[in-house]
């Protein structure tokens, strides 16, 4: 199939975010990805959550489906596990997926089912004017708050690995092509992928500003020691560990990049198919044949043989 | 010989109360009976008082259940004090000798207001101290019951010595006293007997030799010693084989014929079970070969359930979940997401007690007006309500037909009493079943496509990956699925999901949702829905025998409501004689009905006490209004 261009991506909605938002530089590293991933639209499916960063997929032009306050995941679960052939790729704030969807977010790490999650990380809730998300650490009063917020942070490298995500990794909306590298491998991985993209709220956020940002990032990949993949079962726990080391890393320097890879855990469709080899890619149970000329696949005999153990023939006697 | 033969079975929970059901509902059916089985249970694992209602009836339908018994079988001190008076006079107690010094005021499981409600009951009948043996006696000598006194100890002997069993082993053989009690007395067939015990224990060789072995020694010692009072006449049985299945086994076979592909659950009472049915059929293997594969998965909360199923259905899978009240509370933001986006969901929902956790094993219908309104801001859903384990199988296909049909949330109201009870009934017929998928699309032109056509209500339905582009969004959107507020829009978009249920209102046969049975020339109307369908059929014949005449009207689908129908009907009645028939306090559907029509329901049999509307109890509600002019009755009848 002929490769796509990046603007075969676009879609020609009006993107509303407020001009300077790190969310433009998050859905350009996508179009990018997808253009260079050459994904087809019609088999791929952006889902998101609400709040600013949730209006994604409709600026693009992939299937879409923006769905509820923190069930982005919840619904892309049904959807990928109906047809495991879709890419399927979530979009959600940082408030969404680690605040009111984060039974979904752990959920989805214990399954390792094989999608990707980018988390826009603005430490705030945009949409809503400001309110403290649950990335913003204790002390912080970003100014749209009043008094200064008194709940620790959750840290959502850390929280990823322990909930069995098998790609880990952390990027900037504004290092766009750092971020595509990422988004690429992660859609390319097969498992629960979650990219924990940093990006500036600039309206609301006066904390971490891009300026914030400037001095303390670096990559990971910088340090030619750095391996975050398992390359043996052996390995899982020594690279975990040392990720999350890595993870609690925010202070003067905070790293960017792949923090863990762990290629060999099987996948959730791998697991439902080796259960019941009826489940596969070739026969999706979301295209699967459930009737001819009108007629259930289950007639008079098969529903014989399948319900056999309640069936009851009557001897007079 | 009588014509029906009521049980009840009581013990603690986890003591094998079940099998006596399990073993006895395929005997009597394989003989051509019908039998109707109810399970009573606390939210307990093991130890507190569970029993079992059971029916036969040589009708050869399953009919509703009633009180007094005919028979109790008590395995343990506490149902003998618990059902000392649901047993009719000349009917037969089975107890356990072992426990005849047992005090009431012993028994720790029990809880304090039936203690105290037994201590004042017994006092006033001058049962002092109630004791297992003083209300024996007073059954015996005041009611007329026979009393059949066993050493349970005694016979688990017999086990020890002849199989060679322990103490504990032979103690779980508890429950087949009571079914060889029980078949003796009614000189159930042993090769009924027999089959009943290879349908329970058949995959356990050696469990199901000594059963048949113990059962059948205690089954006749017992005809030896009272003969077969119990015996039923010979079943009248139009059918040559039935399906013995709980109403949720009765829902999932439903679910199967009608092409399940995705369900998603979270534990919940009394739904899960469906979805554990479910699960062991993922594969659906016929002969080794596989028919499709259902996937099933079990979520973190009913929120990623019913999103999951939402997901699931836009990619062309029939997709449902099962719940239960408080999972449904957690669904009804979904719920509106689905309604908002024309996705063909099912909601399997089996009402129990509540409000909040309330009486999480116990049945009810007070969810009606909850399933009707739940989410905030107004979208089309339909509700379809089943009244026996027939309608249920049935229903369950339905449910998605009319989902893909008219692209909306379908919810299936069910409730515990219609899901824990075992029913025989008949074959269901698979030749008049039809798979109907509407406008659904699995192979579309590639790029965007208007899933929201402004002029088309239903409209085609392309699912993810048939080769369109679509958007979706809780947002007023536009044609596309994009987020739009434009006013116009607004009402283009508003008016389009309602239309889809005006004309559903017009397609749905309106004799499917709702049905008129008994006399035309009646004098008192009942009004029903879900499985009050059961003892009201019943009760109107009751009630003919006792010179009223009467009819039911059982409404099958809340949402559409057949308003034409069910006006025709009610304008056919005096209003003082129209009854509404519910388990809940308000009179949901009543209530749904006069917002419809305009009529004004004046009479009520209400009851929500989570124990099932008994035969007996209806019918003297009824004719407490009709003779007696009360406007409501409140039933509250069962243990």
């Amino acid at each position: 199939m002929a490769s796509r261009g990046v603007a075969s991506y676009r879609t020609e909605v009006w993107s509303d975010w407020c001009p300077g938002c790190g969310d433009f530089g998050i859905l350009a590293a996508m179009q990018k990805a997808f253009a260079e991933l050459n994904l087809d639209p019609a088999t791929t499916v952006v889902v998101s959550g609400i709040g600013c960063s949730s209006k994604t997929p409709h600026f693009l032009n992939v299937n879409g489906v923006h769905t509820l306050h923190g069930r982005g995941i919840a619904f892309a679960t049904g959807i990928k596990l109906a047809n495991p052939n879709l890419t399927v790729v979530i979009n959600g704030g940082d408030g969404d997926l680690l605040g009111i969807g984060v039974a979904h977010f752990v959920a989805l790490g214990r399954r390792n089912l094989d999608v990707t999650v980018i988390i826009h990380n603005n430490q705030v809730y945009g949409l809503t004017k400001g309110q403290a998300s649950p990335t913003l650490r204790k002390g912080e009063q970003v100014k749209s708050l009043p008094v200064p917020n008194l709940q620790d942070a959750v840290n959502p490298i850390a929280l990823a690995i322990a909930s069995g995500y098998t790609f880990v990794a952390r990027a900037y909306s504004l290092w766009v092509d750092h971020l595509k590298e990422i988004l690429k491998a992660a859609i390319s991985h097969k498992g629960s992928a979650v990219i924990d993209v940093l990006q500036p709220c600039i309206t609301y956020n006066d904390i971490y500003t891009a300026e914030f940002y400037k001095d303390r990032l670096y990559k990971l990949e910088d340090d030619p020691e750095w391996d975050p993949v398992v390359r043996d079962p052996g390995e899982e726990e020594e690279k975990k560990a040392t990720a999350l080391k890595k993870a609690e890393e925010w202070g003067t320097r905070i790293p960017v990049g792949v923090f863990y890879v762990n290629p060999l855990k099987d996948t959730y469709e791998d697991r439902l198919a080796k259960r019941n080899p009826a489940y596969s890619r070739e026969n999706p149970p979301a295209f699967q044949s459930i009737y001819s000329e009108g007629s259930s696949l289950v007639g008079p005999e098969e529903f014989r043989k399948l319900f056999d153990r309640f069936i009851v023939k009557v001897s007079r006697r | 010989m009588a014509s029906d033969l009521h049980l009840l079975v009581g013990g603690a929970q986890g003591s094998g109360l079940e099998t006596t059901m399990q073993v006895l509902a395929p005997a009597y059916a394989s003989l051509g009976y019908g039998v109707m089985a109810n399970r009573e249970y606390f939210s307990n694992i093991v130890g507190r008082h569970s029993y079992i209602h059971m029916r036969i009836s040589s009708s050869g339908e399953p009919k509703a259940l009633q009180y007094p018994v005919d028979f109790i079988g008590a395995m343990d001190a506490e149902s003998v004090f618990t059902h000392y008076d649901d047993i009719r006079e000349g009917g037969f107690l089975l107890y356990d000798m072992g426990t005849a010094r047992t005090r009431l005021v012993q028994i720790a499981s029990m809880e304090p207001d039936l203690r105290n409600r037994l201590l004042e009951n017994f006092k006033k009948l001058g049962i002092q101290p109630p004791t297992v043996e003083s209300v024996v006696s007073y059954l015996e000598k005041d009611v007329g019951v026979n009393v059949i006194g066993l050493s349970f100890t005694a016979l688990f002997e017999v086990l020890i010595k002849k199989h060679g069993l322990t103490r504990a082993q032979a103690q779980r053989f508890r429950s087949s006293i009571l079914i060889g009690a029980i078949a003796g007395l009614s000189g159930l067939d042993r090769e009924a007997l027999e089959l009943g015990l290879e349908k329970r224990f058949g995959s356990r060789p050696k469990v199901l030799e000594i059963n048949k072995d113990f059962v059948a020694s205690v089954a006749d010692e017992i005809e030896r010693e009272y003969g077969t009072p119990l015996k039923l006449a010979e079943p009248k049985a139009p059918y040559s084989e039935y399906v013995v299945a709980s109403g949720n086994d009765a829902v999932a076979m439903g679910k199967i014929v009608g092409g399940v592909r995705y369900q998603a659950y979270y534990p919940i009472t009394p739904a899960s079970d469906e979805s554990v049915l479910l699960e062991a059929y993922e594969g659906l293997k016929i002969d080794g070969e596989s028919l499709g594969s259902i996937a099933i998965l079990q979520t973190e909360d009913e929120i990623a359930a019913i999103s999951s199923v939402i997901g699931a259905a836009l990619t062309g899978a029939r997709s449902s979940t099962a719940t239960s009240g408080p999972g449904f509370s957690l669904m009804v933001e979904a719920l509106g997401w689905a309604g908002k986006n024309d996705v063909p969901i099912v909601v399997t929902y089996y009402q129990r007690g509540g409000p909040s956790t309330g009486l999480p094993t116990r049945g009810s219908q007070s969810d009606l007006l909850f399933t009707l309104f739940a989410s905030h801001g107004e979208f089309p859903r339909m509700i379809l309500s089943s009244g026996d384990h027939l309608e249920a199988f049935y229903d369950a296909i339905e449910a998605y037909n009319l989902a893909e049909k008219y692209q909306m949330p379908v919810i299936h109201l069910l409730d515990k009493f219609l899901a824990n009870m075992v029913a025989s009934m008949p074959i269901p017929d698979l030749e008049g079943v039809r798979i109907e998928r509407g406008e659904t699309i699995f192979e579309a032109p590639r790029g965007p496509f208007k899933r929201f056509p402004r002029d088309k209500p239903i409209a085609p339905r392309p699912v993810l990956g048939s080769g369109a582009i679509t958007w979706y969004t809780g947002d007023e959107h536009d044609e596309y699925g994009h987020i739009d507020e434009d006013p116009v829009n607004r009402n283009i978009m508003y008016e389009r999901r309602w239309k889809k249920m005006e004309i559903a209102d017009k397609e749905i046969p309106e004799e499917f949702r709702a049905k008129y049975y008994g006399p035309e020339d009646a004098k008192v109307l009942l009004v029903g829905w879900g499985s009050v369908k059961i003892p009201a059929l019943e009760a109107i014949e009751v009630l003919g025998e006792e010179g009223v005449r009467a009819a039911y009207l059982h409404v099958r689908m809340l949402s559409p409501l057949p308003k034409r129908l069910i006006s025709d009907v009610l304008s056919r009645f005096d209003p003082e004689n129209v009854i509404a028939v519910e388990a809940n306090y308000l009179g949901q559907a009543s209530k749904l009905i006069t917002m419809e029509t305009g009529f004004l329901f004046k009479k009520f049999v209400l009851k929500w006490t989570g124990r099932p509307i008994y035969l007996n109890e209806l019918v003297e509600g009824v004719l407490d209004i009709v003779k007696n002019g009360r406007s409501r009755v409140v039933l509250s009848y069962g243990k």
